[in-house]
Protein backbone atom coordinates (compact mmCIF):
# COMPACT_ATOMS: atom_id res chain seq x y z
CA UNK A 1 0.00 0.00 0.00
CA UNK A 2 2.53 2.37 1.07
CA UNK A 3 4.71 1.59 -1.81
CA UNK A 4 1.61 1.90 -4.23
CA UNK A 5 1.54 5.95 -3.16
CA UNK A 6 4.88 6.43 -3.35
CA UNK A 7 4.88 5.13 -6.98
CA UNK A 8 1.76 7.26 -7.58
CA UNK A 9 3.56 10.27 -6.10
CA UNK A 10 6.73 9.91 -7.74
CA UNK A 11 5.07 9.54 -11.21
CA UNK A 12 2.65 12.82 -10.79
CA UNK A 13 5.40 14.49 -10.08
CA UNK A 14 7.37 13.66 -12.94
CA UNK A 15 4.18 14.59 -15.22
CA UNK A 16 3.92 17.97 -13.78
CA UNK A 17 7.11 18.77 -13.74
CA UNK A 18 6.53 17.82 -17.85
CA UNK A 19 3.86 19.37 -17.97
CA UNK A 20 5.13 22.57 -16.17
CA UNK A 21 8.13 23.02 -18.80
CA UNK A 22 5.76 22.27 -22.01
CA UNK A 23 3.16 25.19 -21.19
CA UNK A 24 6.02 27.10 -20.21
CA UNK A 25 6.88 26.65 -24.14
CA UNK A 26 3.64 26.56 -25.46
CA UNK A 27 2.66 29.58 -23.44
CA UNK A 28 5.80 31.70 -24.73
CA UNK A 29 5.77 30.54 -28.31
CA UNK A 30 1.55 31.00 -28.05
CA UNK A 31 1.91 34.55 -26.68
CA UNK A 32 4.76 35.46 -29.82
CA UNK A 33 2.01 34.16 -32.23
CA UNK A 34 -0.79 36.15 -30.85
CA UNK A 35 1.37 39.32 -31.01
CA UNK A 36 3.66 38.50 -33.71
CA UNK A 37 0.91 36.92 -36.33
CA UNK A 38 -1.21 40.00 -37.54
CA UNK A 39 1.76 41.74 -38.42
CA UNK A 40 4.12 39.44 -40.57
CA UNK A 41 3.10 40.87 -43.74
CA UNK A 42 5.25 41.22 -46.84
CA UNK A 43 4.99 45.14 -45.88
CA UNK A 44 7.29 44.27 -42.17
CA UNK A 45 9.69 41.64 -44.34
CA UNK A 46 10.11 44.38 -47.55
CA UNK A 47 8.86 47.37 -46.70
CA UNK A 48 8.05 49.54 -49.95
CA UNK A 49 9.82 47.25 -52.19
CA UNK A 50 7.83 44.29 -53.82
CA UNK A 51 9.25 40.62 -52.58
CA UNK A 52 10.16 39.25 -55.98
CA UNK A 53 11.90 42.51 -56.79
CA UNK A 54 14.06 42.04 -53.20
CA UNK A 55 14.33 38.79 -53.47
CA UNK A 56 15.52 38.65 -57.71
CA UNK A 57 15.63 41.58 -58.75
CA UNK A 58 18.32 42.52 -55.95
CA UNK A 59 16.17 46.03 -54.73
CA UNK A 60 17.72 46.92 -51.77
CA UNK A 61 15.09 46.92 -48.86
CA UNK A 62 15.42 49.98 -46.16
CA UNK A 63 12.16 49.87 -44.30
CA UNK A 64 11.91 46.02 -43.81
CA UNK A 65 13.00 42.59 -41.91
CA UNK A 66 14.61 41.18 -45.34
CA UNK A 67 18.20 41.96 -44.65
CA UNK A 68 18.23 41.20 -40.77
CA UNK A 69 16.76 37.55 -42.04
CA UNK A 70 19.42 37.43 -44.34
CA UNK A 71 22.19 38.63 -42.10
CA UNK A 72 21.16 36.48 -39.44
CA UNK A 73 21.10 33.39 -41.92
CA UNK A 74 24.97 34.52 -43.25
CA UNK A 75 25.41 34.42 -39.29
CA UNK A 76 24.46 31.20 -38.23
CA UNK A 77 25.92 29.73 -41.33
CA UNK A 78 29.47 31.45 -40.88
CA UNK A 79 29.78 30.58 -37.03
CA UNK A 80 28.60 26.91 -37.64
CA UNK A 81 31.02 26.80 -40.87
CA UNK A 82 34.00 27.74 -38.39
CA UNK A 83 32.77 25.80 -35.26
CA UNK A 84 32.06 22.79 -36.98
CA UNK A 85 35.61 21.81 -38.08
CA UNK A 86 37.40 22.97 -35.17
CA UNK A 87 35.04 21.27 -32.45
CA UNK A 88 34.79 18.09 -34.23
CA UNK A 89 38.67 17.97 -34.73
CA UNK A 90 38.84 18.85 -31.01
CA UNK A 91 36.42 17.01 -29.69
CA UNK A 92 37.98 13.77 -31.45
CA UNK A 93 41.37 14.81 -29.78
CA UNK A 94 39.86 15.14 -26.62
CA UNK A 95 37.89 11.35 -26.82
CA UNK A 96 40.66 9.46 -28.80
CA UNK A 97 43.66 10.63 -28.53
CA UNK A 98 44.36 12.81 -25.67
CA UNK A 99 45.49 11.06 -22.17
CA UNK A 100 45.63 11.44 -18.35
CA UNK A 101 46.17 15.01 -16.69
CA UNK A 102 46.46 17.29 -20.11
CA UNK A 103 43.04 15.23 -20.98
CA UNK A 104 41.01 16.44 -17.14
CA UNK A 105 42.43 20.07 -17.68
CA UNK A 106 41.22 20.14 -21.06
CA UNK A 107 37.96 19.04 -20.60
CA UNK A 108 37.34 21.40 -17.29
CA UNK A 109 38.45 23.90 -19.58
CA UNK A 110 35.88 23.80 -22.08
CA UNK A 111 33.48 23.30 -19.74
CA UNK A 112 34.66 26.67 -18.09
CA UNK A 113 34.48 28.05 -21.69
CA UNK A 114 31.03 27.22 -22.32
CA UNK A 115 29.84 29.42 -19.05
CA UNK A 116 31.95 32.80 -20.06
CA UNK A 117 28.80 35.17 -20.67
CA UNK A 118 28.29 36.05 -24.07
CA UNK A 119 28.71 39.57 -23.22
CA UNK A 120 32.40 38.76 -22.33
CA UNK A 121 33.08 36.99 -25.69
CA UNK A 122 31.41 39.81 -27.24
CA UNK A 123 34.08 42.04 -26.30
CA UNK A 124 37.26 39.76 -26.60
CA UNK A 125 35.55 40.30 -30.31
CA UNK A 126 35.27 43.74 -30.32
CA UNK A 127 39.36 43.87 -29.21
CA UNK A 128 39.53 41.60 -32.07
CA UNK A 129 38.25 44.22 -34.23
CA UNK A 130 40.27 47.05 -32.89
CA UNK A 131 43.18 44.96 -33.43
CA UNK A 132 42.02 44.09 -37.18
CA UNK A 133 41.64 47.76 -37.42
CA UNK A 134 45.06 49.24 -35.93
CA UNK A 135 47.19 46.04 -36.99
CA UNK A 136 45.59 45.47 -40.45
CA UNK A 137 43.30 48.06 -42.46
CA UNK A 138 42.00 50.85 -41.21
CA UNK A 139 38.96 49.65 -43.63
CA UNK A 140 38.31 46.88 -41.41
CA UNK A 141 36.18 47.28 -38.06
CA UNK A 142 33.29 45.19 -36.77
CA UNK A 143 31.48 42.84 -39.44
CA UNK A 144 29.55 39.82 -40.27
CA UNK A 145 33.34 37.90 -40.30
CA UNK A 146 34.22 39.24 -36.86
CA UNK A 147 30.75 38.11 -35.51
CA UNK A 148 30.72 34.76 -37.12
CA UNK A 149 34.11 34.18 -35.09
CA UNK A 150 33.18 35.52 -32.17
CA UNK A 151 30.05 33.33 -31.88
CA UNK A 152 31.98 30.28 -33.33
CA UNK A 153 33.85 30.67 -29.86
CA UNK A 154 30.43 30.63 -27.79
CA UNK A 155 29.65 27.73 -29.73
CA UNK A 156 32.70 25.98 -29.52
CA UNK A 157 32.70 24.48 -26.39
CA UNK A 158 29.04 22.57 -27.45
CA UNK A 159 30.63 21.05 -30.47
CA UNK A 160 33.74 20.25 -28.49
CA UNK A 161 31.78 18.47 -25.92
CA UNK A 162 28.87 17.20 -27.73
CA UNK A 163 31.46 14.84 -30.16
CA UNK A 164 33.73 13.89 -26.80
CA UNK A 165 31.11 12.76 -24.93
CA UNK A 166 29.03 11.02 -28.31
CA UNK A 167 32.57 9.09 -28.93
CA UNK A 168 33.59 8.28 -25.75
CA UNK A 169 29.76 6.63 -25.39
CA UNK A 170 30.46 4.08 -27.88
CA UNK A 171 30.65 0.77 -26.33
CA UNK A 172 34.07 -1.20 -25.74
CA UNK A 173 33.14 -3.98 -28.07
CA UNK A 174 32.21 -1.43 -30.99
CA UNK A 175 35.30 0.03 -30.72
CA UNK A 176 37.52 -2.83 -30.75
CA UNK A 177 36.14 -4.67 -33.79
CA UNK A 178 37.64 -2.87 -36.76
CA UNK A 179 40.94 -3.19 -34.61
CA UNK A 180 40.68 -6.25 -34.36
CA UNK A 181 40.43 -6.63 -37.74
CA UNK A 182 43.79 -4.84 -38.65
CA UNK A 183 42.49 -1.08 -38.83
CA UNK A 184 44.67 1.65 -37.63
CA UNK A 185 43.22 3.91 -35.16
CA UNK A 186 42.48 6.85 -38.11
CA UNK A 187 40.29 3.89 -40.23
CA UNK A 188 38.54 2.88 -37.11
CA UNK A 189 37.63 6.61 -36.52
CA UNK A 190 36.25 7.07 -39.78
CA UNK A 191 34.57 3.62 -39.97
CA UNK A 192 33.20 2.88 -37.20
CA UNK A 193 33.18 5.79 -34.05
CA UNK A 194 32.73 8.86 -35.83
CA UNK A 195 29.31 7.23 -37.89
CA UNK A 196 28.31 5.18 -34.04
CA UNK A 197 28.45 8.64 -32.86
CA UNK A 198 26.84 10.84 -35.59
CA UNK A 199 23.84 11.41 -33.94
CA UNK A 200 25.84 13.10 -30.76
CA UNK A 201 27.83 15.07 -32.78
CA UNK A 202 24.58 16.45 -35.01
CA UNK A 203 23.19 17.07 -31.69
CA UNK A 204 26.07 19.57 -30.31
CA UNK A 205 26.01 21.06 -33.67
CA UNK A 206 22.12 21.47 -33.78
CA UNK A 207 22.94 23.20 -30.82
CA UNK A 208 25.01 25.68 -31.57
CA UNK A 209 22.68 26.95 -34.65
CA UNK A 210 20.01 27.62 -32.05
CA UNK A 211 22.53 29.49 -29.64
CA UNK A 212 23.95 31.18 -33.15
CA UNK A 213 20.41 32.80 -33.99
CA UNK A 214 19.58 33.72 -30.83
CA UNK A 215 22.67 35.65 -29.31
CA UNK A 216 22.06 39.19 -28.64
CA UNK A 217 25.21 40.18 -26.56
CA UNK A 218 27.49 38.97 -28.79
CA UNK A 219 26.64 40.68 -32.13
CA UNK A 220 26.14 43.76 -30.65
CA UNK A 221 29.36 44.26 -30.15
CA UNK A 222 30.63 42.53 -33.34
CA UNK A 223 29.32 44.47 -36.00
CA UNK A 224 25.34 44.41 -35.78
CA UNK A 225 23.63 47.50 -36.94
CA UNK A 226 20.40 49.33 -37.81
CA UNK A 227 20.87 49.98 -40.93
CA UNK A 228 23.00 48.29 -43.15
CA UNK A 229 21.04 46.01 -46.00
CA UNK A 230 21.62 42.16 -47.18
CA UNK A 231 25.52 42.13 -46.42
CA UNK A 232 27.37 41.94 -49.72
CA UNK A 233 30.55 41.22 -47.90
CA UNK A 234 32.43 38.84 -45.13
CA UNK A 235 33.61 42.02 -43.92
CA UNK A 236 29.95 44.24 -43.94
CA UNK A 237 28.38 45.00 -41.13
CA UNK A 238 25.33 43.49 -41.29
CA UNK A 239 21.67 42.68 -39.57
CA UNK A 240 20.08 40.65 -37.58
CA UNK A 241 16.74 39.53 -36.40
CA UNK A 242 17.50 38.92 -31.99
CA UNK A 243 19.42 42.88 -32.34
CA UNK A 244 16.58 44.20 -34.03
CA UNK A 245 13.84 42.44 -31.37
CA UNK A 246 16.38 44.15 -28.66
CA UNK A 247 16.86 47.94 -30.13
CA UNK A 248 13.24 47.92 -31.31
CA UNK A 249 11.84 46.55 -27.62
CA UNK A 250 13.63 48.75 -25.52
CA UNK A 251 13.68 52.16 -27.82
CA UNK A 252 10.12 51.43 -29.70
CA UNK A 253 8.54 55.30 -30.26
CA UNK A 254 5.05 54.46 -31.32
CA UNK A 255 2.69 51.17 -30.09
CA UNK A 256 3.37 50.51 -34.29
CA UNK A 257 7.03 49.86 -33.71
CA UNK A 258 6.73 47.76 -30.52
CA UNK A 259 4.21 45.54 -33.10
CA UNK A 260 6.69 44.63 -35.58
CA UNK A 261 8.89 43.80 -32.75
CA UNK A 262 6.59 41.04 -31.62
CA UNK A 263 6.18 40.56 -35.80
CA UNK A 264 10.23 39.99 -35.91
CA UNK A 265 10.25 37.91 -33.00
CA UNK A 266 7.86 35.29 -34.85
CA UNK A 267 10.15 35.53 -37.66
CA UNK A 268 12.97 34.90 -35.64
CA UNK A 269 11.27 31.71 -34.38
CA UNK A 270 10.40 30.81 -38.08
CA UNK A 271 14.10 31.05 -39.07
CA UNK A 272 15.17 29.13 -35.96
CA UNK A 273 13.02 26.28 -37.30
CA UNK A 274 13.92 25.84 -40.33
CA UNK A 275 17.35 26.03 -39.76
CA UNK A 276 16.46 23.18 -37.24
CA UNK A 277 14.77 21.52 -39.78
CA UNK A 278 17.71 21.90 -42.20
CA UNK A 279 20.17 20.56 -39.88
CA UNK A 280 17.75 17.57 -38.72
CA UNK A 281 17.67 16.84 -42.74
CA UNK A 282 21.42 17.12 -43.48
CA UNK A 283 21.81 14.69 -39.88
CA UNK A 284 19.60 12.28 -41.65
CA UNK A 285 20.48 12.12 -44.88
CA UNK A 286 24.56 12.45 -43.85
CA UNK A 287 23.33 9.73 -41.16
CA UNK A 288 22.35 7.26 -42.96
CA UNK A 289 25.03 7.41 -45.75
CA UNK A 290 27.69 7.59 -43.16
CA UNK A 291 26.38 4.50 -42.22
CA UNK A 292 25.54 2.77 -45.67
CA UNK A 293 27.32 4.07 -48.45
CA UNK A 294 28.82 1.31 -50.96
CA UNK B 1 52.66 -21.87 -9.63
CA UNK B 2 53.79 -24.52 -12.34
CA UNK B 3 51.68 -25.55 -15.02
CA UNK B 4 50.06 -29.63 -14.54
CA UNK B 5 49.94 -31.58 -18.37
CA UNK B 6 51.59 -31.17 -21.65
CA UNK B 7 52.43 -27.28 -22.73
CA UNK B 8 54.06 -28.79 -26.13
CA UNK B 9 52.19 -28.84 -29.44
CA UNK B 10 53.76 -31.21 -31.83
CA UNK B 11 53.46 -28.69 -34.60
CA UNK B 12 52.61 -25.13 -32.90
CA UNK B 13 51.56 -22.31 -34.76
CA UNK B 14 51.84 -20.03 -31.51
CA UNK B 15 54.13 -20.28 -28.41
CA UNK B 16 53.76 -18.73 -25.47
CA UNK B 17 56.55 -18.31 -22.84
CA UNK B 18 56.12 -17.10 -19.08
CA UNK B 19 53.65 -14.40 -20.38
CA UNK B 20 52.39 -12.27 -17.63
CA UNK B 21 49.57 -9.35 -17.99
CA UNK B 22 49.16 -6.59 -15.38
CA UNK B 23 46.65 -3.99 -15.22
CA UNK B 24 48.21 -1.30 -13.43
CA UNK B 25 49.07 -3.20 -10.19
CA UNK B 26 46.84 -5.96 -10.88
CA UNK B 27 48.64 -9.42 -12.03
CA UNK B 28 46.15 -10.52 -14.30
CA UNK B 29 47.74 -13.25 -16.40
CA UNK B 30 50.82 -14.86 -14.24
CA UNK B 31 53.73 -16.90 -15.49
CA UNK B 32 51.79 -18.57 -18.46
CA UNK B 33 53.20 -20.95 -21.21
CA UNK B 34 51.59 -22.72 -23.73
CA UNK B 35 52.15 -23.80 -27.19
CA UNK B 36 48.97 -24.03 -29.92
CA UNK B 37 48.95 -25.95 -32.63
CA UNK B 38 48.53 -25.94 -36.17
CA UNK B 39 44.84 -27.00 -36.71
CA UNK B 40 44.18 -27.73 -33.80
CA UNK B 41 41.32 -26.10 -31.48
CA UNK B 42 42.26 -24.99 -28.10
CA UNK B 43 39.51 -24.29 -25.70
CA UNK B 44 40.19 -22.03 -22.61
CA UNK B 45 38.12 -22.63 -19.57
CA UNK B 46 38.23 -21.55 -15.87
CA UNK B 47 35.58 -19.65 -13.71
CA UNK B 48 35.13 -15.75 -14.03
CA UNK B 49 37.53 -13.44 -14.23
CA UNK B 50 40.23 -16.20 -13.91
CA UNK B 51 42.16 -14.46 -16.90
CA UNK B 52 41.37 -16.59 -20.12
CA UNK B 53 39.80 -13.73 -22.07
CA UNK B 54 42.84 -11.44 -21.14
CA UNK B 55 45.26 -14.01 -22.34
CA UNK B 56 43.29 -14.42 -25.76
CA UNK B 57 43.23 -10.43 -25.86
CA UNK B 58 47.06 -11.18 -25.36
CA UNK B 59 47.65 -13.25 -28.94
CA UNK B 60 46.61 -10.24 -31.53
CA UNK B 61 47.61 -7.65 -28.71
CA UNK B 62 44.49 -6.33 -28.72
CA UNK B 63 45.21 -5.58 -24.99
CA UNK B 64 47.25 -2.48 -26.54
CA UNK B 65 44.05 -1.05 -26.79
CA UNK B 66 43.40 -1.13 -23.11
CA UNK B 67 44.95 2.16 -20.68
CA UNK B 68 47.59 0.71 -18.05
CA UNK B 69 47.75 -2.76 -19.23
CA UNK B 70 51.10 -4.07 -19.79
CA UNK B 71 52.59 -7.60 -21.34
CA UNK B 72 56.02 -9.18 -20.59
CA UNK B 73 56.75 -12.70 -21.67
CA UNK B 74 57.55 -13.86 -25.23
CA UNK B 75 54.47 -14.80 -27.76
CA UNK B 76 55.73 -15.61 -31.03
CA UNK B 77 53.07 -16.32 -34.64
CA UNK B 78 55.42 -18.76 -37.07
CA UNK B 79 58.17 -18.14 -35.01
CA UNK B 80 58.16 -14.47 -35.33
CA UNK B 81 57.79 -12.30 -32.33
CA UNK B 82 54.48 -10.65 -31.95
CA UNK B 83 55.26 -7.98 -29.56
CA UNK B 84 58.42 -7.26 -31.50
CA UNK B 85 58.74 -3.57 -31.69
CA UNK B 86 59.17 -3.33 -34.96
CA UNK B 87 56.28 -5.88 -35.73
CA UNK B 88 53.05 -3.77 -38.06
CA UNK B 89 50.37 -4.52 -35.12
CA UNK B 90 47.89 -3.77 -38.32
CA UNK B 91 49.36 -6.85 -39.77
CA UNK B 92 49.01 -9.15 -36.58
CA UNK B 93 45.56 -8.74 -36.74
CA UNK B 94 45.01 -9.72 -40.15
CA UNK B 95 46.76 -12.80 -39.48
CA UNK B 96 44.72 -13.56 -35.94
CA UNK B 97 41.32 -12.38 -36.56
CA UNK B 98 38.59 -12.56 -33.48
CA UNK B 99 35.18 -13.03 -33.04
CA UNK B 100 33.73 -11.44 -29.71
CA UNK B 101 31.23 -12.37 -27.26
CA UNK B 102 28.27 -10.27 -28.32
CA UNK B 103 27.49 -10.70 -31.95
CA UNK B 104 28.68 -7.00 -33.36
CA UNK B 105 28.42 -6.80 -36.91
CA UNK B 106 29.14 -3.00 -38.52
CA UNK B 107 26.02 -1.26 -38.89
CA UNK B 108 26.07 -1.43 -42.35
CA UNK B 109 25.34 -3.74 -44.97
CA UNK B 110 26.11 -7.48 -45.12
CA UNK B 111 28.43 -7.03 -47.93
CA UNK B 112 30.28 -4.05 -46.20
CA UNK B 113 30.93 -6.14 -43.22
CA UNK B 114 32.60 -8.41 -45.08
CA UNK B 115 34.41 -6.25 -47.77
CA UNK B 116 35.96 -4.13 -44.85
CA UNK B 117 38.90 -6.55 -43.75
CA UNK B 118 39.87 -7.28 -47.49
CA UNK B 119 39.67 -3.42 -48.36
CA UNK B 120 42.01 -2.03 -45.74
CA UNK B 121 44.18 -4.48 -46.27
CA UNK B 122 43.95 -4.19 -50.29
CA UNK B 123 43.51 -7.84 -50.75
CA UNK B 124 41.23 -7.16 -53.75
CA UNK B 125 42.20 -5.05 -56.77
CA UNK B 126 38.84 -5.22 -58.52
CA UNK B 127 35.14 -5.26 -57.52
CA UNK B 128 35.20 -8.86 -58.64
CA UNK B 129 37.56 -9.86 -56.54
CA UNK B 130 36.27 -8.50 -53.65
CA UNK B 131 32.90 -9.63 -54.92
CA UNK B 132 34.82 -13.60 -54.64
CA UNK B 133 36.03 -12.81 -51.39
CA UNK B 134 32.66 -12.09 -49.97
CA UNK B 135 30.86 -14.90 -51.42
CA UNK B 136 33.84 -17.51 -50.10
CA UNK B 137 34.06 -15.82 -46.74
CA UNK B 138 30.33 -16.21 -46.75
CA UNK B 139 30.43 -19.66 -47.77
CA UNK B 140 32.77 -21.23 -45.63
CA UNK B 141 31.13 -19.32 -42.04
CA UNK B 142 27.93 -21.31 -43.46
CA UNK B 143 25.87 -17.87 -44.24
CA UNK B 144 25.48 -17.75 -48.27
CA UNK B 145 22.58 -19.74 -49.27
CA UNK B 146 20.69 -17.07 -46.30
CA UNK B 147 22.09 -14.11 -47.25
CA UNK B 148 22.66 -14.35 -51.11
CA UNK B 149 19.80 -12.51 -52.22
CA UNK B 150 20.30 -9.30 -49.72
CA UNK B 151 23.85 -8.40 -49.62
CA UNK B 152 22.75 -4.94 -49.74
CA UNK B 153 20.69 -5.38 -46.07
CA UNK B 154 22.30 -4.16 -42.79
CA UNK B 155 24.17 -6.62 -40.86
CA UNK B 156 22.17 -5.86 -38.16
CA UNK B 157 18.87 -7.00 -39.27
CA UNK B 158 20.25 -10.57 -39.16
CA UNK B 159 19.53 -12.94 -35.95
CA UNK B 160 22.04 -13.03 -33.31
CA UNK B 161 23.31 -16.39 -34.87
CA UNK B 162 23.46 -15.16 -38.27
CA UNK B 163 25.14 -12.20 -36.71
CA UNK B 164 28.03 -14.14 -35.25
CA UNK B 165 28.15 -16.06 -38.47
CA UNK B 166 28.47 -12.80 -40.18
CA UNK B 167 31.27 -11.82 -37.92
CA UNK B 168 33.43 -15.45 -38.29
CA UNK B 169 32.60 -14.38 -42.02
CA UNK B 170 34.55 -11.26 -41.66
CA UNK B 171 37.32 -12.34 -39.74
CA UNK B 172 37.71 -15.02 -42.33
CA UNK B 173 37.69 -12.71 -45.07
CA UNK B 174 40.95 -11.32 -44.08
CA UNK B 175 42.52 -14.57 -44.14
CA UNK B 176 43.77 -15.28 -41.25
CA UNK B 177 46.15 -18.33 -40.04
CA UNK B 178 44.67 -18.49 -36.27
CA UNK B 179 41.31 -17.72 -35.12
CA UNK B 180 40.39 -16.33 -31.32
CA UNK B 181 36.64 -16.83 -30.47
CA UNK B 182 35.55 -14.68 -27.04
CA UNK B 183 32.94 -16.69 -25.83
CA UNK B 184 31.08 -16.77 -29.09
CA UNK B 185 27.99 -18.85 -28.31
CA UNK B 186 27.27 -17.13 -24.75
CA UNK B 187 24.29 -14.41 -26.28
CA UNK B 188 23.21 -17.65 -28.67
CA UNK B 189 20.67 -20.10 -28.32
CA UNK B 190 21.07 -23.89 -28.58
CA UNK B 191 19.98 -24.09 -31.85
CA UNK B 192 22.34 -21.61 -33.20
CA UNK B 193 25.60 -22.32 -30.94
CA UNK B 194 24.91 -26.03 -32.46
CA UNK B 195 26.08 -24.07 -35.81
CA UNK B 196 28.36 -22.58 -34.52
CA UNK B 197 30.10 -25.81 -32.88
CA UNK B 198 29.48 -27.03 -36.32
CA UNK B 199 31.06 -24.40 -37.84
CA UNK B 200 34.47 -24.34 -35.76
CA UNK B 201 34.40 -28.07 -36.98
CA UNK B 202 34.63 -27.22 -40.35
CA UNK B 203 37.10 -24.36 -40.26
CA UNK B 204 39.66 -26.54 -38.02
CA UNK B 205 40.73 -27.79 -41.27
CA UNK B 206 42.53 -24.06 -42.68
CA UNK B 207 43.03 -22.68 -39.55
CA UNK B 208 43.92 -22.79 -35.79
CA UNK B 209 41.25 -21.72 -33.40
CA UNK B 210 41.36 -20.46 -29.93
CA UNK B 211 38.04 -20.28 -27.85
CA UNK B 212 37.41 -19.24 -25.30
CA UNK B 213 34.50 -20.95 -23.29
CA UNK B 214 32.11 -21.20 -20.04
CA UNK B 215 30.46 -24.36 -21.39
CA UNK B 216 32.31 -26.86 -20.68
CA UNK B 217 30.34 -29.20 -22.68
CA UNK B 218 30.90 -27.29 -25.86
CA UNK B 219 35.06 -27.08 -24.98
CA UNK B 220 34.73 -31.10 -24.77
CA UNK B 221 32.57 -31.00 -28.01
CA UNK B 222 34.51 -28.57 -30.13
CA UNK B 223 38.52 -28.88 -28.85
CA UNK B 224 41.10 -30.94 -29.20
CA UNK B 225 43.61 -29.49 -26.55
CA UNK B 226 41.96 -27.42 -23.18
CA UNK B 227 43.77 -25.29 -20.78
CA UNK B 228 42.48 -24.50 -17.73
CA UNK B 229 43.18 -21.07 -15.85
CA UNK B 230 42.50 -19.91 -12.45
CA UNK B 231 43.02 -16.52 -11.02
CA UNK B 232 45.48 -15.91 -13.13
CA UNK B 233 47.50 -19.08 -12.99
CA UNK B 234 47.67 -21.57 -16.17
CA UNK B 235 46.76 -24.90 -14.15
CA UNK B 236 45.91 -27.71 -15.92
CA UNK B 237 46.63 -27.96 -20.19
CA UNK B 238 46.35 -31.27 -22.39
CA UNK B 239 44.23 -33.24 -24.89
CA UNK B 240 40.56 -32.20 -23.94
CA UNK B 241 39.25 -36.00 -23.73
CA UNK B 242 42.22 -36.49 -21.00
CA UNK B 243 41.52 -32.89 -19.19
CA UNK B 244 37.77 -33.86 -18.59
CA UNK B 245 38.28 -37.65 -17.80
CA UNK B 246 41.48 -37.68 -15.81
CA UNK B 247 42.39 -34.17 -14.69
CA UNK B 248 45.56 -34.29 -12.46
CA UNK B 249 45.34 -31.40 -10.42
CA UNK B 250 42.95 -31.16 -7.79
CA UNK B 251 41.34 -27.64 -8.72
CA UNK B 252 40.81 -28.87 -12.37
CA UNK B 253 39.09 -31.47 -11.02
CA UNK B 254 36.96 -29.66 -8.71
CA UNK B 255 36.24 -27.47 -11.54
CA UNK B 256 35.19 -29.94 -13.92
CA UNK B 257 33.06 -31.72 -11.56
CA UNK B 258 31.20 -28.33 -10.24
CA UNK B 259 32.32 -27.82 -6.58
CA UNK B 260 33.50 -24.31 -7.54
CA UNK B 261 32.66 -22.42 -11.14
Amino acid sequence: MKRGCWERAVRCGCYAAGFWVVSGAVAVVGFAVRQGAPHVTPKLLFGGVSAREALFGGAPVFDGLWPAVVGTFYLVAGAVALAAPLGLATGIYLAEFSRGRLKEVLTVFFDVLAGVPSVVVGLFGFSVSLLLHKMVSPRLGPCLLVAAFSLMILVLPYVIRATQSALEGVPQEVRITALSLGADPVQNLAWVLIPHSFRGIASGLLLAVGRCAEDTAVILLTGVVVTAGVPRSLLDPFEALPFYIYYVSTQYASPEELERGFGAALILLGVSVSLFAVAYAVRRAVGHWALYRA
Amino acid sequence: MTTVGEIHAVNPRMTCRRVNVYYGDKHAIKNVSIDIGRNEVLAMIGPSGCGKSTFLRCLNRMNDTIEGCRVTGTITLDGQDIYDPDLDVVLLRAQVGMVFQKPNPFPKSIYDNIAYGPKIHGLAQTRAELDEIVETSLRKAGLWDEVKDRLDHPGTGLSGGQQQRLCIARAIAVSPEVILMDEPCSALDPIATARIEELIHELREQYTIVIVTHSMQQAARVSQRTAFFHLGDLIEVGPTDRIFTRPRHPLTEDYITGRFG
